[in-house]
């Protein structure tokens, strides 16, 4: 019994210290990713005309993450690189408001090194769960209609009978990134980030959901692309 | 209800924060002390306000020093801890780059 007490504080005094003297540093980050995907279904639609793609709705990435550094070279987080559209479509009932959005999440481990005290080189892979989003307001009585016309456009042949209350089209896919990235710090806590990488998105159009039934979205072509990302770094802790 | 909480609210936070001009001693301060035995990240972000202030204050009361040391040390502690890659870091670095390098390759000979 003795012996297991004093086993019993070893193992305390291990894990209380390993945790009081390790240094956790909890950052959170924000800024912008560019790339360049082909949207085919969206661009080359002849059915239904799509916003104009711009390099807001196209290019451009929102970007945030939160990363823990449990390891004195190591990190490891949550990344989002979102891209938006919203625009109208003049569909054959209704002028609706459309909205898309693709959202990269990614889960990544970030290695790094000071090359010098103010400059850090970082290395980062990441499994991504990708996940797409249309979502179009149309007038209640010509739901299922719109939504055909919108899905017929897709290469769907009304899939659609009835049209309940939610109306958005989702798809989830997987996928992996690499990045190589260099950050200077400002100060001891703000750097700025600089990554750049590509991306390999296993999406397939015809995997999208719409009222648990099972549809076709729009072709897109996001595997195998290049990706930078430029941000802010703050260390909290 | 409201104002009455709103004006409380206030009046703490106006009349609540102790002036570090004040302090006798800024340059003892115990966040002071923190920030030079386990660098400026160790500072609950809750005090980084007042962290500053104090700074602000030691430097006034002739502490240039002791705030460049700090500073130095916090660069100088992160530095040295991450300037070599240690365990599998390097590995997984490696692989990474490889990694990248394969593929702007691949893209390269496609686009060709």
């Amino acid at each position: 019994m003795k012996s297991q007490i004093h086993g019993l504080i070893l193992l305390i005094s291990i894990f209380a210290g390993s945790f009081s003297s390790a240094q956790p540093k909890i950052g959170v980050d924000l800024g912008f990713g560019f790339y360049e995907p082909t949207l085919t279904g969206f661009d080359d639609n002849s059915d239904v005309p799509f916003p104009t793609g711009n390099i807001l709705n196209r290019n451009l990435l929102i970007n945030w993450g939160v990363y823990y550094e449990f390891f004195s070279n190591a990190r490891v987080g949550y990344n989002s690189f979102a891209s938006f559209e919203i625009g109208k479509l003049d569909l054959v009932n209704s002028k609706s408001v459309f909205r898309r959005t693709i959202r990269y999440r990614m889960f990544p481990l970030e290695t790094f090194f000071r090359w010098k005290p103010r400059i850090e080189l970082n290395f980062t892979l990441a499994p991504i769960w990708g996940r797409g989003r249309i979502s179009v307001d149309t007038s209640p009585g010509d739901k299922s209609e719109d939504w055909n016309q919108l899905l017929n456009s897709f290469g769907d042949s009304d899939p659609m009978s009835e049209m309940g209350s939610a109306d958005a089209m989702i798809t989830d896919w997987i996928g992996y990134c690499g990045m190589i990235g260099l950050r200077y710090y400002l100060s001891t806590r703000i750097g700025i980030d600089m990554k750049m990488g590509f991306m390999n998105n296993s999406y397939n159009n015809e995997s999208w959901r719409l009222q648990k039934e099972k549809v076709k979205g729009p072709v897109m072509k996001i595997d195998e692309i290049p990706v930078f990302s430029i941000k802010v770094v703050y260390g909290l802790k | 209800m409201k104002k009455i909480i709103i004006i409380l609210l206030s009046l703490l936070f106006l009349f609540g924060q102790e002036s570090m001009e004040d302090s006798p001693k800024p340059c003892e301060d115990s966040l002071l002390k923190l920030a030079k035995k386990k660098g400026i990240k160790a500072i609950p972000i809750k005090d980084i306000l007042r962290f500053r202030k104090l700074m602000k204050a030691c430097e006034k009361v002739g502490g240039e020093k002791v705030v460049d040391q700090i500073v130095y040390q916090d660069w100088q502690r992160d530095y040295r801890k991450a300037k070599t890659m240690a365990s599998f870091t390097s590995t997984f670095s490696i692989c990474v780059f490889l990694v990248m390098v394969y593929y702007f390759v691949g893209l390269g000979l496609a686009t060709k």
